[in-house]
């Protein structure tokens, strides 16, 4: 498969002529969803295709800019009272739902109760946990949730078991949109938001189609209509992108390199830091693996600065920590593993392992993960760590390191929210072991309270010295091998005016986007 | 003849049994779970818990069968865990379109490949035959992964002259109906070259030539009647092929069919879409069969169903 498409890359770059001319066409097209939306229903939006999708057409309380930022959304401003326990949101007036409804306080409570309704089977209620009394709602222990209320139609009241400073950031998750009351049963099907798009069409495997909504509160989009295309292939999606019929791409990480040596391309590339973290879980509680310092010499015996510039062309960061450099909280100061294998031998010979040990290292199928996990069995070999790939599809690779059966996996994680709270508590936190995120199994009392105490933490410096900390103690444990954090590579067609690069999923809406002519 | 189609009927109701129990218990031992594709990277155990329970993956092995397969007796293959939409409507929305896709690749693979196959067998080792030989080695030898790209490449990027994915009109169906019968085109011309080479040494063709008629009507009125039955074999068996090699020229062409829908249900752990997808197929193959059998009495009165044997 990727001698194939390295063919056809070779051949496109002689072919491509370059030079294009704007489309006639007056609708937006994207690239970059692989597989077919789950749904279009917030409440079911686990995935990245729907999470995309559905911020186009429903907003949240609060939403993210392409930058990662937390501004406005369906409410006009909050403030934080008791201690960070209380949030009251302002909500704007006036706003009505595609289909004419005003929207309310009440669609507000509405809303989260149907996503933590264990009748909607959508599996993702934990954005929401925070909040009093939501859990027991969940487990159908309750009729309602007592921590929310609606003093009136543009208020909303928000009580927490206990402060959560990033609270608003899970507001603005796909998540936990708003969506009118009493919607049918193929609501997910035929949504129906508030948003700056409104649904068309969709034609399952082929294509989402929306149009602009003219009414929108943050302005009416500038392009007419949004299509999202759904390609499977990247080397078709290239393709499509080189025939100018579609508007954006995310260049496949291989093939990165190529588009930046040719001149007509590498014209039309940009890249932005994306809050994605690529690492090699190390199993904690497995055989020598308990022991720090031979987790410590997995992270010396490999060239992680050789692996990024040869397998994802150089685009990332190498990390020092589990927490993004763009981040607060990040010590962009400190200094990375450095390969050094006879250290490496040496740590693992205080261990108790002077012949080195034998572990196995899984990884899923799809590209890159392979070659990368070939890379780094052969950097261990080198300093007397065996490890035997297991290759596995990634639901396999998935439910085995939940299980806590997978010795280390090659792994990456894609942020929810931009912030530092977003990797060290579900990648490392004692409670999210297994299914939670943390496939470690790591557990470090002392990393466990810092992290606590920084979630209740409202000041902000403050909150990103105790993550700061944290990490500290994370990097110094190595419950994983730190790759690196990476930077995301798209080609934008050169009549396309005001796209940003998204460094979370959902963080583009295109209102801001058009076709020059 | 509508006895035998009954019969043949009958006798599927057992295969496609098995199908469904081979599958049930396939996906069972499988490694792989459909509640942790559904609540994605992050969540919690007492979700997965009641999803678990919601989706009765926790009940014993034959209550689960009973209840799927009570549902199928009924024409209900059940809803899909990760979408929540019925599996048939799926089916219904994307089977039209990997039916159309295969029917493309077979007409253009019967049309190109019968051709090469009769003009190749006129001069044995001529010209045409020769290099029709090593254009047929070269079709059967490269994957349908690798063609669609290059057609991607050739026609859509370089001359710009079809769209290189998607589907709609006709010039979306090309290039995809091209690469899925790339081997088959091959492998036709291949087997129509040799069955025709056999019945044109044989003795009704001497006759016919003796008696003066024209080289085309030597070769379309008796030759190519008599050489049918292996061709139909070809195309019959080759369906089967059609229907799977759909799942990468539909991944390649982002054609939206029963193939991609398939992948997409396996790698989530969908697990009725993926029960009702195979068990709807496996359906379409014993249909295919069938015709086939049909056809053969149709190409060959000399074949013909007996009522009772």
């Amino acid at each position: 498969m990727r001698r194939a498409s390295l063919i056809l890359l070779l051949l496109a770059s002689v072919a491509c002529r370059g030079g294009e001319s704007s489309p006639t066409r007056r609708t937006l097209i994207d690239s970059r969803d692989t597989y077919d939306p789950r749904s279009l229903d917030p409440a079911l939006s686990t995935d990245v295709p729907t999470g995309r999708a559905v911020a186009y057409v429903f907003d949240g309380l609060v939403r993210f800019t392409p930058a990662a930022e937390i501004v406005p959304g369906l409410a006009r401003s909050w403030e934080v009272s008791d201690g960070g326990k209380v949030y009251t949101f302002h909500l704007r007036t006036g706003v009505k739902f595609h289909d004419g409804r005003p929207f309310t306080a009440q669609n507000v409570i509405n809303s989260f109760q149907r996503v933590l309704d264990p009748a909607t089977t959508g599996g993702r209620g934990w954005p929401l946990y925070p909040i009093q009394g939501a859990r027991e709602y969940g487990d159908g222990k309750a009729q309602s949730i007592t921590g929310l209320s609606a003093p009136n139609d543009s208020t909303v009241v928000i009580a927490l078991t206990e402060p959560l400073a990033i609270f608003p950031k899970l507001l603005a998750m796909p998540v936990t949109s708003i969506i009118p009351d009493s919607v049918p049963a193929n609501f997910g099907e035929r949504p129906i938001g508030t948003g700056p798009w409104k649904f068309v069409e969709w034609k399952h495997d082929d294509y989402l189609l929306f149009a602009r909504n003219d009414a929108y509160w943050g302005g009416a989009a500038k392009a007419d209509s949004l299509m999202a295309r759904i390609i499977a292939e990247p080397s078709t999606a290239v393709a499509e992108f080189e025939t100018g019929n579609v508007d954006v791409l995310q260049v496949p990480e291989q093939e990165a390199r190529n588009w930046e040596q040719t001149d007509e391309k590498s014209a039309m590339l940009s890249s932005a830091p994306a809050l994605r973290f690529w690492y090699v879980g190390i199993n904690t509680t497995r055989g020598p693996l308990r022991d720090a310092r031979v987790r410590q010499a997995l992270n010396l015996a490999v060239d992680v600065p050789t692996i990024l510039d040869r397998m994802v062309s150089g685009h990332g960061r190498i990390a020092a920590g589990v927490i993004p450099p763009t981040l607060p909280g990040a010590d962009t100061m400190r200094a990375p593993y450095k390969r050094d294998v006879a250290r490496a031998k040496q740590l693992l010979a205080e261990a108790g392992f002077p012949n080195g040990i034998d572990v196995e290292l899984w990884s899923s199928q799809s590209p890159p993960f392979p070659r990368i996990a070939q890379t780094i069995q052969a950097y261990l070999a080198e300093a007397g760590i065996r490890a035997k790939l297991v290759q596995r599809d990634a639901s396999s690779v998935r439910e085995a390191s939940r299980k806590g059966e997978t010795d280390m996996i090659l792994k990456e994680w894609f942020a929810d929210y931009p912030d530092a709270e977003n990797f060290l508590y579900p990648l490392l936190h004692t409670t999210n072991r297994g299914v939670g995120g943390n496939i470690s199994f790591y557990s470090n009392p002392n990393f466990d309270r810092i992290v606590d105490q920084a979630r209740r933490e409202q000041d902000d410096a403050a909150r990103a010295a105790l993550y700061r900390q944290a990490d500290a103690i994370a990097f110094a444990d190595a419950p994983m091998i730190f790759l690196f954090h990476h930077r995301v590579l798209y080609a934008i067609q050169p009549w396309i005016k005001g796209f940003e690069i998204p460094t979370i999923f959902n963080g583009q809406n295109w209102t801001g986007v058009s076709i020059a002519r | 003849m509508l006895s035998f189609i009954l019969r043949r009927l009958l006798l599927a109701i057992p295969t496609l049994f098995g199908v469904l129990v081979i599958v049930f218990l396939l996906l069972y031992v499988a490694p792989g779970d459909p509640v942790q594709e559904m609540v994605g990277e992050r969540a919690d155990p007492e979700t997965v818990a009641r999803l678990r329970a919601e989706l009765r993956l926790d009940d014993p092995l034959h209550k689960q069968f009973v209840h799927y397969a009570g549902g199928v007796v009924q024409g209900d293959l059940g809803r899909s865990y990760i979408t929540r939409r019925p599996i048939l409507q799926d089916i219904r929305e994307r089977f039209p379109k990997t039916l159309q896709l295969a029917g493309a690749a077979m007409l253009l693979a019967s049309v190109i490949g019968i051709t090469i196959g009769i003009l190749s067998a006129r001069v044995p080792g001529g010209w045409f035959d020769r290099i029709s030989l090593g254009v047929a080695y070269l079709g059967i030898s490269f994957p349908v992964y690798w063609v669609g790209l290059i057609l991607i490449l050739v026609f859509a990027v370089m001359l710009r002259w079809l769209p290189p994915s998607g589907y709609g009109g006709i010039e979306y169906l090309i290039l995809p109906a091209l690469a899925l019968g790339s081997r088959s085109i091959a492998f036709l011309a291949r087997v129509t070259r040799s069955a025709m080479l056999d019945v044109l040494g044989s003795d009704f063709v001497r006759t016919a030539r003796a008696k003066g008629q024209s080289e085309r009507l030597v070769i379309t009125r008796h030759a190519l009647r008599n050489a049918l039955i292996p061709i139909i074999t070809v195309l019959g068996l080759d369906f089967g092929y059609y229907l799977t090699g759909s799942i990468l020229t539909e991944t390649i062409f982002s054609w939206p069919g029963l193939g991609r829908y398939v992948v997409n249900a396996i790698s989530r752990r969908d697990l009725p879409a993926i029960q009702g997808s195979v068990l709807f197929l496996s359906v379409v193959f014993v249909l295919v069969n069938l015709i086939t059998d049909l056809a053969y009495a149709k190409a060959d009165p000399r074949v013909a169903y007996k009522t009772a044997s």
